[in-house]
């Protein structure tokens, strides 16, 4: 059995408008999911018509304050994407990793991942 | 029994003027209840279809502060683009047909209304006469609104909704389209969040830049507006904000305004102005790999 696993953004979704957090949030459960549970995840974007940052930031750019850097970019990859959605993807990574060289962001998530925070 | 409010409104533009109007006007209705609350617009003989969103969500404050608002004396120009792009419905009026095809209608949404938003953005943009741009401008422009109404649901903390409306002028070559909020404000956000305490003014400003965010959690933010003003640079618009008593704006050549509103609005404005006429791709010269993505 492959340990490779493809998740349809355009499916998870239900729509090509991939612009809410919320829909990212789905996304970003998933794609968790399937890390913690040893896979390596090829995200296809296929049909994907209009992207934000907000919708990416939860999607994926969440993800870099849960997992080491070197672990998503071992087993996490993209497909059927678009040059320009491909930048922008880039530019949400880049901004996340910053963000989480915070320590005290760090700790606020770890603290949300306990069910103890406010927000 | 409250007495009849009578406020005579002048022409409202999307400038700094428009924005003082507004703020005036939102100040007059702030503290009223159960007030009868008449607008004399014999006075405005135009009023920018976009200045609905901010004019709209004044207006509904005070209607949800239990006043009646009604128009009275509108010029036969006012009433039209008023009918026209639906909001004079929300008034009592009836409906007038965009013959057009170039009204973005006024509409308000509530934070958890994404799909429906994203639906409210493709009527208006598919099938019609908005407008004759590129397929990248059309897909940027799209992004821009989408960040714009995600920026409102994540942090304006409203409770009485986002307002929308726009305007496609086909001989001038633009498409202004405004957004607003009645939440608590970029100052007031970072005020709570980063114990950051600036100027209205300057709170926009630095909302503005990349890289700032107020975001706390576990999702990172900060690239929103960023991209916009980007955007509306090499597409050379217009970007105006106003966020309780700040005005800022990013004007055609680059230049950037900054003033203080003689009064709060009671939340957030973004109100973009887009060049149709750009032929620029929007994609960038820097060229990524997908393998060297993360």
């Amino acid at each position: 059995m492959s340990d490779i696993i493809t998740l349809r953004i355009y499916e998870i979704v239900g729509s090509s408008l991939c612009v809410a957090s919320q829909d990212g949030q789905k996304v970003f459960e998933q794609i968790q999911q399937a890390l913690k549970d040893g896979k390596n995840v090829r995200l296809s974007f296929q049909n994907v018509e209009s992207l934000t940052s907000a919708f990416l930031n939860a999607a994926i750019g969440q993800l870099y304050g849960f997992f080491d850097n070197d672990l998503l970019k071992e087993r996490l990859s993209v497909t059927n994407i678009e040059k320009d959605d491909l930048a922008l993807l880039k530019r949400v990574i880049d901004t996340a990793k910053q963000y989480f060289k915070d320590p005290a962001v760090i700790e606020a998530v770890r603290r949300e991942a306990m069910g103890d925070d406010d927000e | 029994m409250p007495t009849r409010v009578d406020i005579s409104l002048p022409p409202i533009r999307s400038d700094f003027q428009g924005f003082t109007t507004l703020v005036n006007l939102a100040e007059r209705v702030n503290s009223l209840e159960y007030s009868p609350i008449a607008l004399d617009m014999s006075a405005a003989n135009w009023v920018d279809a976009n200045m609905c969103a901010p004019l709209g969500a004044i207006l509904y404050r005070a209607s949800h502060q239990l006043n009646m608002v009604r128009f009275e004396h509108l010029t036969e120009r006012v009433q039209k683009i008023f009918q026209k792009n639906g909001f004079l419905s929300f008034y009592g009026h009836a409906k007038k047909v965009d013959e057009w095809g170039t009204t973005i209608q006024y509409q308000s949404f509530e934070t958890k209304d994404d799909r429906f938003f994203g639906a409210y953005i493709e009527q208006h943009f598919k099938n019609k006469a908005i407008p004759e741009m590129s397929e990248a401008l059309r897909k940027k422009f799209w992004e821009s609104i989408f960040e714009l109404f995600s920026n409102a649901v994540i942090h304006s903390k409203t409770e009485l909704g986002i307002f929308t409306c726009g305007q496609y002028f086909p001989n001038k070559k633009h498409i202004d389209f405004a957004i607003a909020d009645l939440g608590i404000g970029i100052s007031q956000t970072l005020i709570d969040k980063k114990g950051l305490n600036l100027p209205p003014e300057e709170a926009i400003d630095w909302a503005m830049e990349g890289r700032n965010t107020t975001k706390t959690g576990s999702i990172p933010g900060g690239l929103g507006l960023k991209l916009l003003r980007e955007f509306i640079r090499l597409n050379r618009g217009r970007i105006q904000a106003v966020s309780f008593t700040g005005y800022w704006e990013q004007c055609a050549d680059g230049t950037i305004v900054k003033k203080t509103l003689p009064y709060p609005f009671p939340g957030t404005v973004v109100n973009i102005e887009i060049n149709t006429a750009d032929t620029n791709s929007y994609i960038l010269s820097t060229e990524h790999k997908p393998e060297d993505l993360f």
